[in-house]
């Protein structure tokens, strides 16, 4: 045996520790510290060689074959790409011709108390007193105050004074809820701090 | 052999003793204060100084370089002059090293809260500060380097190699990353701006973890561990093998920070691919930590001392797995700007860096004061309670983690966003929270007992001040040496090597990023900020908004949907520092100042947001900054910034900063008082909100303003 051989060789360099019978280095003592000339474990030198593997295959996908899941650019395009064919394989009504209605059953008008809240509360408060945005409370409107008036400031916002447009965040239905919402439930309530009237009172 | 008497000084170990556990609780209450902060925003009360951005660095910085730092210099100074049989060259340095560090340490605890910060994670001390830091380092290198030249011991043991690779790194890697121009004496910009500061800061950061947290404590393993089981080291082939593989591979990998950035692919690929590769070597450093204990495991089973190093080591191991698979571009598109990353580093620190700091003064504490350790029953105590306090702070933040990733990316079947409101998404995880305080209240008690431990036991017994030993004078080998242990007995040869294979990895990273114009393709549209927008930026910066806000939307649809169009190289050539963030508690805000976009408020949301963040959002976690609405802006220092500016190549008009600078500044903010006015809200245009609101508008406008095709997709 090849290992035997050595080991016999360096007899005199090893002493062995007689708890594990490996070989301790004989001048290796540091501040009676001592060090086993055991091997590196093979599985741990397979998992380094692997690991290599991994990083050169890796790097040859990217600087030669220009791999699409590696260049960022490309990764996005394509992300982008099977969006878009899935959004035209599907038919969503756009909003100028969806038909505007007040919705009126507690299912539609929850909905849109829940839409409020989450995102219309953070300019117009949860009572809808009004804060950045106008009170929704209060018989005074700046762009008027019919369903339709209030679908298409949603859709597509008053972008000069900070309201934001809702069409790519909220589907048509979502903001004829919350439209409803305002008109149906929020609209003649009492606020904790309402805002002064802005606009024309209808 | 004719044997040489010499005596070892124990007073700077006791010192770096006493402040390892002075500034470790002090950090971990931090810690603690900020993740109540997390739960109940308001907790602040409006105090500058107490607020979440400004603390969370004190707690970052005070347990890496107060805690672990002053545990380093502990284990340096009491193994370096056992190993080498020798006292540390010089009482004088050592006694500078200790005092200057705790000065560093008290001076970030002054300046963070009071907003003095340059918002590079883990560098966020100020420039005059920096200065000292590096004196000190210097001073502690020198200590180290002529304890090595006065030696007994022919050859360095594996810790110094440890300890040496430490020393050479930091030192580089804190001085070329705090190269700054000062504007005044609290304030600079640095010499790098955005993509290219970026890359520089995570190659620091991500360093600062291999050689602050890692190299010096796989050193404090390599002694205390074979001295607390006297047991041999398991191999000293694969000490070899891992320690340079370690060294040398680590230094790339700080890219895998900005994965999905506008970093280029070609950098971000090296920080996958030798992020993968460290895996091995550094399993290698916790197979030579466990396989030492090998004919020790019933001791294990009773010594609190080794069951912490076995819990530290397998943290170490677990997080050494962890953090090359968060480097996997597929898992970082989830992990990334999620608690995952604060999950993951906290294995790191509470498991790995505290508890081999715990074990190490448990063992030490009883030889320092000649006595048993006052109570083994309570030491268990604390073992038990730090390791389930662990898992409490990291189990929750995982599922946290997850959970809001996947909201971030949800889409519903008619292709919008799930989860439009970035604040749903907060609120859903907020149970996680409290878990996770409830997990750092655990380890904090558990350091409490530590301290009541290791007081107990200083007072039982009787401080020994020196220790004799007697050792040969240094031998030359008898016979011819390998190559390596050649190396092993010249120590200053040892650290130049150490020094060259350190720089190279930084050096191909960084170098390029600089000389090929093509990593930063330019864009025309974007243009410097304008002086008030300037200072509303530096406000930015000296707050921390970073540490809740990032500036980086990455390529993907969800991102692109909510925040708008994915931030390019081109757009942060003006950012100095870069302020990308690591994680979002708050939405991005890159693109915050752009009015198509979804994300994008009115001066005045900003003006009450910043009052009383709750009045808008009642479930929102953002605590209030009512100051920037009292305090003056600051412009004394204007004209300075501009010229700092100009010369590192900011293309303000020729004689800008004298006069045209401020006076822009005041119109500009009589613009945005005024439209304040309009919605109803009286302030001074000299008050600090005014700025920042400037600076928050201008956020991401220039790319919409120059490029038809980007505003198009937005618009869609």
């Amino acid at each position: 045996m090849a290992s035997e051989n050595i080991k016999q060789q360096n007899n005199e360099d090893y002493e062995i520790d007689t708890l594990t019978n490996d070989r301790l280095i004989k001048d290796h003592v540091y501040d009676g510290i001592r060090e086993l000339d055991n091997d590196l474990p093979p599985w741990w030198k397979w998992l380094f060689y692997i690991t290599i593997v991994f990083a050169v295959v890796y790097l040859i996908r990217l600087f030669v074959f220009h791999s699409d899941d590696l260049v960022q650019d490309r990764e996005y395009a394509n992300e982008m790409k099977n969006v878009a064919a899935a959004k035209a394989s599907e038919s969503t009504t756009p909003a100028a011709e969806f038909k505007v209605e007040l919705l009126t059953d507690d299912a539609s008008l929850a909905a849109g108390q829940e839409t409020w809240t989450k995102i219309c509360a953070a300019c117009h408060l949860a009572d809808g007193g009004g804060l950045v945005g106008p009170n929704m409370t209060d018989d005074y409107w700046i762009h008027g105050n019919t369903p339709q008036d209030l679908f298409n400031i949603v859709t597509n916002g008053i972008i000069e004074k900070g309201m934001l447009p809702y069409k790519d965040q909220l589907s048509n239905e979502k903001r004829m809820e919350v439209v409803s919402y305002i008109l149906v439930k929020l609209h003649g309530t009492t606020p904790a701090n309402p805002k002064e009237p802005q606009g024309e009172k209808y | 052999m004719e044997l040489q008497k010499f005596t070892y000084d124990n007073k700077l170990s006791r010192l770096f003793l006493y402040a390892t556990v002075f500034w470790g609780i002090i950090a971990m209450l931090v810690g603690l204060t900020i993740a109540f902060e997390l739960i109940f925003p308001r907790m602040s009360g409006g105090i500058e100084w107490l607020v979440f951005s400004r603390l969370r660095p004190l707690h970052t910085n005070g347990a890496i370089f107060a805690f672990v730092g002053n545990g380093i210099f502990l284990a340096v100074y009491y193994s370096t002059p056992r190993l080498l049989k020798t006292p540390m060259y010089s009482k004088t340095l050592g006694c500078i090293n200790f005092w200057g560090w705790q000065l560093v340490i008290l001076l970030a605890a002054i300046t963070y809260p009071l907003g003095l910060s340059q918002s590079k994670e883990y560098a966020e001390l100020i420039w005059p500060i920096d200065v000292l830091v590096t004196i000190i380092w210097v001073v502690f290198g020198l200590n180290l380097i002529m304890t090595m030249v006065k030696r007994r011991v022919k050859h360095i043991y594996v810790a110094i190699w440890f300890y040496i690779a430490t020393w050479v790194t930091v030192a580089v890697l804190y001085i070329v990353n705090n190269l700054q121009i000062p504007t005044s004496f609290l304030h600079s910009y640095p010499v790098y701006a955005g993509i290219q500061d970026a890359l520089v800061q995570w190659w620091y950061g991500h360093n600062a973890v291999a050689f602050f947290l890692t190299t010096p404590i796989l050193g404090m393993m390599y002694y205390f561990v074979p001295k607390a089981s006297n047991r041999p080291i398991y191999s000293y082939k694969l000490s070899i093998i891992h320690f340079w593989a370690l060294i040398f591979l680590y230094i790339w990998a700080g890219p895998h920070h900005l994965l999905y950035s506008a970093l280029p692919d070609w950098a971000q690929a090296l920080g996958v691919t030798f992020s993968i590769m460290l895996i091995a070597p550094s399993w290698g450093g916790m197979i030579n930590g466990l396989l030492t204990l090998r004919g020790a495991w019933d001791k294990v089973r009773e010594d609190p001392v080794l069951k912490m190093f076995v819990v530290g080591v397998t943290a170490y191991g677990m997080s050494t797995f962890e953090g090359p698979m968060l480097s996997l571009k597929t898992v970082n598109a989830l992990s990334h700007f999620t608690d995952w990353t604060i999950a993951h580093v906290h294995i790191g620190t509470l498991g790995w860096n505290s508890m081999l700091n715990f074990g190490m003064i448990y063992w030490l504490a009883p030889r320092l004061f000649k006595t048993k350790l006052w109570s083994t029953k309570l030491a268990n105590v604390h073992f038990w309670i730090a390791t389930t306090g662990m898992l409490f702070f990291s189990i929750p933040l995982y599922f946290a983690a997850f959970t809001q990733a996947l909201m971030w990316k949800q889409f519903t079947p008619e292709g919008y966003l799930a989860y439009p409101n970035f604040l749903e998404t907060v609120t859903q995880i907020l149970p996680m929270y409290y878990l996770r305080a409830f997990g750092g209240t655990l380890y904090v008690t558990g350091a409490i007992l530590f301290i009541v431990n290791v007081w107990k036991t200083a007072a039982a017994g009787k401080f020994v001040r020196y220790e004799e030993d007697a050792a040969p004078a240094k031998q030359t080998p008898k016979h011819k040496e390998g190559i390596h242990r050649r190396l092993e007995g010249k120590p200053l040869q040892f650290t130049v090597v150490a020094l060259i294979v350190i720089l190279i990895g930084g050096m191909i990273e960084i170098i390029p990023m600089y000389l090929v114009k093509s990593n930063v393709p330019t864009i025309a549209s974007v243009k410097p900020y304008t002086p008030l927008e300037l200072e509303g930026r530096d406000i930015y910066v000296n707050e921390g908004c970073y540490l809740c806000h990032s500036q980086m939307i990455r390529p993907f649809r969800s991102e692109v949907e909510r925040y708008g169009e994915y931030t390019k190289a081109g757009e942060t050539v003006y950012d100095r520092p870069f302020q990308f963030g690591s994680k979002r508690t708050g939405p991005d805000l890159a693109r915050e100042g752009v009015k198509s976009l979804p994300n994008y408020k009115p001066n005045s949301w900003h003006y009450n947001h910043m009052l009383d963040p709750q009045k808008l959002n009642a479930e929102s976690i953002m605590p209030p900054y009512p100051w920037l609405i009292e305090n003056d802006l600051d412009v004394s220092n204007l004209s300075s910034k501009i010229r700092v500016l100009t010369n590192l190549g900011t293309p303000y008009p020729e004689g800008y900063a004298d006069g045209q600078a401020l006076a822009d500044l005041n119109a500009q903010a009589k613009e945005i008082t005024s439209d304040l006015k309009n919605a109803g809200i009286e302030v001074e245009s000299n008050k600090q909100i005014i700025a920042l609101i400037a600076y928050l508008q201008r956020l991401g406008v220039d790319l919409y303003n120059g490029n038809s095709q980007t505003s198009q997709l937005s618009n869609q």
